[in-house]
């Protein structure tokens, strides 16, 4: 193979990696070193070295929204795994209409986030949503006749990562789901002339099988629960207060809302850096499994 | 076929059916606010299912222009984003699983670091480039930005569908005369094509559901349904069941679309994320 054809069939993506990805990249780059406010274009773009950074990493807001994240994170991708699996072992003996079932199972990952959002936030809604009513049937009517779910401090962070359980378990479910069906049935026959009890084969077979499953289902989703927006954006804004404000929510509201690019992007390369972190750990964890 | 013991079956049962509940109880509640009239969307005791069934809600919405314009937006910003980012994506896929090359390792990181990027990070440069590049009012922004999405999921996905082939297949064809481009068109392309369905349904879902890029880079005139329906929720006084009209209209047409293809939805999106 020559060595230009190669090259051939590389150029389109190397134009995307460059153009699309790498330049804007270093630009954003670049802007996390300015002192860059949208709302006072006459005064420039003044580099100011590492003092976005300094400022960044002073602010116990930066911290508070990294503890936020990472609850959001450990929370969602925890119930996921836990649920995923319950779901993908049901679905991984065929019985009748299980194909309608997966398909079933898989709508809200179909359905737009922001949908999700607006579903979850009316059926959470005080007046008259579902889970509110539920809860006053229950006569626990107290805890939310004053404390809207989404509007209770000790509540909202809890309402998202539902809503995010709700959206993305079906992700987990399906990469489990492969793993399951691609395991060997070996073990399971040696196992049974052994007399295992399914429950042992489970716990001694299948969860030590499906462990490189289970870790690229954990880290894929705590990549993408890292960059929650959508969810937040439409049911709680990052309220009440600032308290589900997230990462990815704090370096939008800095560019978008108090119009500070400078401090947005240093944020944007903080979370980038623990994104690249994930990424390298996915690329290991990948090729464990392809070996 | 194993013989499963009957408690395991009764077991099965209760997971998937408490699995239906969890997952279609909301969906169902949304679908039947959508054709409750105004008063009974906020009737206490809620009621699952509509007295009267009404279409008003949906309606109302037809005869909205910002609705038409952004549904035909979502559709023009889709389609182009699919398209680009299969161009974009197919060579690389098939450089990627079929030749070695000097900084392949580069490439291929690169190429999933791009996927594992928070879009968060890319919002802000993609704003400040539209707008020194006078592209605000256009579509060009959003339909960059989603095949930002798109692009290294679609090359990483269709990567493991090339190296499924086997290279004996192409082979013969050059040997029979192809031309390696002649011979991707005419063999390889065919044993591809439902991997290449799934991938141009998931790009397609990737630009359609786009909010945060959308939010951003879109005006009044260039706003995809996303955007529309985030506007009426964050109003003050939400009309429950116009939202719910509209949450329905944006979910259905992909729904509709990954259920006719779901073998091969189910099948991509498993290659997509474990094989890499």
């Amino acid at each position: 193979m020559k060595r230009q054809a190669v090259y051939f069939y590389l150029l389109p993506s190397l134009l995307f990696v460059i153009i699309i990805f790498l330049i804007p990249l270093i630009y954003a780059t670049f802007t996390s070193f300015t002192k860059w406010s949208l709302l006072r274009p006459d005064l420039g773009i003044r580099f100011i070295g590492l003092r976005n950074y300094v400022n960044l990493f002073t602010d116990s807001f930066t911290w508070y929204s990294l503890k936020v994240t990472l609850l959001f994170v450990a929370g969602a991708v925890s119930i996921e795994i836990v649920l995923g699996l319950a779901f993908a072992l049901a679905l991984n003996t065929e019985f009748f209409g299980w194909k309608i079932v997966q398909s079933l199972y898989l709508v809200p990952f179909i359905i737009a986030p922001v949908v999700v959002g607006f579903i979850w936030k009316f059926i959470l809604d005080n007046n008259f949503g579902l889970v509110p009513y539920i809860i006053k049937f229950m006569g626990l009517g107290k805890t939310v006749e004053h404390f809207p779910l989404l509007a209770n401090p000790k509540t909202a962070l809890l309402m998202l990562i539902i809503a995010d359980i709700w959206e993305f378990t079906p992700v987990v479910m399906l990469i489990l789901l492969a793993g399951l069906k691609s395991l060997p049935s070996e073990p399971y026959e040696a196992a049974t002339i052994d007399g295992a009890t399914p429950f042992k084969k489970f716990i001694y077979i299948t969860v030590p099988l499906l462990r490189p499953s289970i870790l690229v289902a954990a880290v894929l989703r705590t990549l993408t629960c890292l960059q929650v927006f959508d969810l937040i954006y439409i049911m709680t804004g990052g309220g009440p207060g600032r308290l589900t404000e997230t990462l990815s929510f704090f370096a939008y509201s800095q560019a978008f809302i108090s119009y500070d690019v400078g401090l947005s992007s240093a944020a944007n390369m903080f979370i980038l850096f623990i994104a690249m972190i994930f990424t390298i750990i996915y690329m290991r964890v990948i090729g464990v499994e392809v070996e | 076929m194993r013989k499963i013991p009957l408690r395991f079956k009764i077991a099965t049962a209760i997971v998937v059916l408490i699995g239906l509940i969890w997952t279609m109880t909301p969906i169902l509640w949304i679908v039947m606010t959508s054709f409750k009239e105004r008063a009974e969307q906020m009737n206490i005791p809620p009621t699952l299912f509509p007295k009267r069934w009404t279409v008003q809600n949906y309606a109302e919405f037809f005869k909205r222009a910002d609705f038409i314009r952004s549904f035909s937006n979502s559709i023009l910003v889709t389609v182009s984003s699919t398209a680009i980012s299969l161009i974009m994506a197919l060579p690389g896929a098939y450089a990627l699983a079929r030749f070695k090359f000097k900084f392949r390792n580069l490439f291929a990181f690169l190429i999933l670091l791009a996927r594992m990027t928070p879009p968060i990070v890319m919002v802000v440069p993609f704003f400040l480039i539209a707008r020194f590049l006078e592209l605000n009012r256009t579509y060009f922004p959003i339909i960059i930005a989603s095949s930002f999405l798109s692009v290294p999921f679609a090359l990483w996905m269709m990567r493991g569908f090339f190296a499924e082939v086997p290279g004996s297949l192409e082979e013969a064809a050059l040997i029979d005369g192809c031309t390696r481009s002649q011979a991707i068109r005419k063999v390889i392309l065919p044993v591809i094509a439902p991997g290449l369905a799934a991938t141009s349904i998931l790009s397609a879902l990737i630009a359609w559901n786009q909010f945060m890029f959308a939010v951003v880079l879109t005006n009044s005139s260039t706003r995809t349904l996303p955007v529309l329906v985030n506007m009426f929720v964050s109003e003050r006084n939400i009309d429950w069941g116009a939202m719910s009209a509209a949450a329905v209209i944006t979910a259905l047409p992909m729904i509709i679309f990954a259920l006719l293809v779901q073998n091969n939805l189910v099948r991509g999106l498993a290659a997509g994320s474990v094989k890499g």
